[in-house]
């Protein structure tokens, strides 16, 4: 798993992905009938409704990934595999059972 | 600017129906990045009983879909649970289950209109599911009781002694099967997807029985399966300009959110876990849709039933889908809950132990 945020390091991180995430939605809902509209063009304007939700994905999902982290909610590490520790076997000996 | 848009394709937002929409999307993300689908059965239906019309509901369901399932495939991505080439395999095959589903479709409502073609999902909604939900759920049941750990089914053992070009191995997934075995399952996952919007009713139990491949890659590598459908589909509903942005907005802003829990659940929880909300969620959605199919065979004229129960039933069958998409929510958030407790309560013995 990659590098795992501090709370603190998370709460940072969903307050700037949450101002971005607020713009974007607040920017695309401040004229929402003139965009859903562009939207529906359909055509080459099909491609609007495609870049909002990867724009949407990035902003937004990234808010929502670090509000879980900062909430505490995270996912267990996958358990730490033993490694087997190489120690050196004696070495066996011919003794004389007599 | 104020541009007034056109109210047959496009709804009223109020409030209600934001909030509506917002909850359902996240429950629909919750139980989707758990077990991989599943949540967005509920979408189309609950738009339409807002008075979104079907095309426009499929279409914004649709595209709210492929990016909730790229979020959730990158997270899951990261637990190491995603197999991308098995993904892209199914989803391939799977594209041509979705065109033969769509043109099935089509000869079934040019020869029995629009009530044929209800029935037709319907009929295909309850048979799936019991058949397969029932056997998923048995399965659960079968593991829980025992240890837990899936044991590979044995045709799938079967289907995986035999050498057959191409084969090919999927890593993550630790299995060596032929293409050929891959090809169904993908099929009818797009069949099924383009049938009742939920291919991963087939493709997760698909590839866990015939594949042989566990439950947890099974359900993340759907998430592939369903971000490859849904950006295709999308810019097909896209060209024809049938995407509502504003709904789809609303419940990506729900879905994201819960995509990503879910997520983080599949690592807190027992694996089996993954195959009782499965089974769970697709038992009762086959008594909603059964529910359903009266409406439909009254339609057709097969079937003469009072018009005042036929609403009650409509209203019921909605009713318990959503109790289904509630209930999986809950299964997952008890999980949760549990393995956290039992997680707090170990580290607590061990801080004593130490101490």
């Amino acid at each position: 798993m990659a590098h795992e945020l501090t709370k603190k390091q998370a709460l940072v991180r969903m307050i700037s992905f949450g101002i971005a995430s607020a713009a974007v939605y607040g920017a695309m809902f401040q004229n929402a009938s003139a965009f859903a509209e562009m939207c529906a063009r359909g055509g080459l304007y099909s491609a609007m409704p495609i870049a909002a939700v990867f724009l949407v994905s990035y902003v937004h999902g990234g808010f929502a990934s670090n509000l879980w982290t900062a909430l505490g909610i995270n996912a267990k590490s996958p358990a730490k595999t033993v490694q087997a520790t190489q120690t050196k076997r004696p070495e066996v000996r011919a003794t004389l059972n007599a | 600017m104020d541009v007034a848009l056109d109210s047959l394709k496009f709804i009223d937002l109020t409030t209600a129906n934001v909030i509506f929409l917002f909850i359902v999307g996240f429950i629909g993300g919750l139980v989707s990045g758990f077990i991989g689908s599943g949540g967005a059965f509920v979408l189309t239906p609950g738009m339409m009983s807002l008075g979104v019309p079907g095309t426009v509901a499929v279409a914004s369901n649709m595209c709210h879909k492929f990016p909730k399932a790229l979020v959730g495939a990158i997270k899951r991505f990261r637990y190491g649970q995603v197999d991308i080439k098995l993904g892209l395999v199914m989803a391939a095959s799977a594209g041509v289950g979705v065109q033969v589903g769509i043109k099935i479709q089509n000869i079934i409502l040019d020869a029995w209109g629009q009530a044929g073609s209800n029935l037709y999902v319907s009929v295909s909604f309850v048979a799936v599911l019991v058949v397969v939900g029932g056997y998923v759920f048995y399965d659960a049941m079968k593991s829980s009781k025992g240890t837990g750990v899936d044991q590979t089914p044995a045709l799938a053992l079967k289907l995986q002694k035999i050498n057959l070009w191409p084969m090919i191995y999927f890593k993550t997934a630790n299995v060596r099967i032929s293409l050929w075995f891959t090809i169904p399952v993908g099929f009818a996952t797009g069949m099924l997807a383009a049938t009742i919007a939920v291919g991963g009713f087939i493709g997760v139990p698909g590839m866990i029985y015939v594949m042989g491949v566990g439950g947890l890659v099974s359900s993340a590598s759907e998430l592939v399966i369903a971000f490859a459908m849904g950006l295709g589909g999308t810019v097909n509903w896209a060209m024809h300009g049938m995407v509502d942005i504003r709904l789809t907005l609303i419940i990506l802003a729900g879905s994201l959110l819960g995509v990503q829990l879910g997520a983080i659940g599949t690592t807190l929880v027992r694996e089996v876990m993954i195959k009782i909300v499965m089974g769970s969620i697709m038992l009762i959605v086959a008594v909603s849709r059964a529910l359903a199919m009266p409406k439909y065979l009254a339609q057709l004229g097969l079937l003469d039933i009072d018009p005042g129960y036929v609403s009650i039933m409509d209203k019921v069958s909605f009713g318990i889908m959503c109790a289904a998409l509630a209930l999986g929510a809950a299964i997952i958030l008890g999980a949760m809950f549990k393995a956290r407790k039992a997680m707090a309560r170990q580290a607590a013995q061990e801080a004593y132990s130490q101490a």
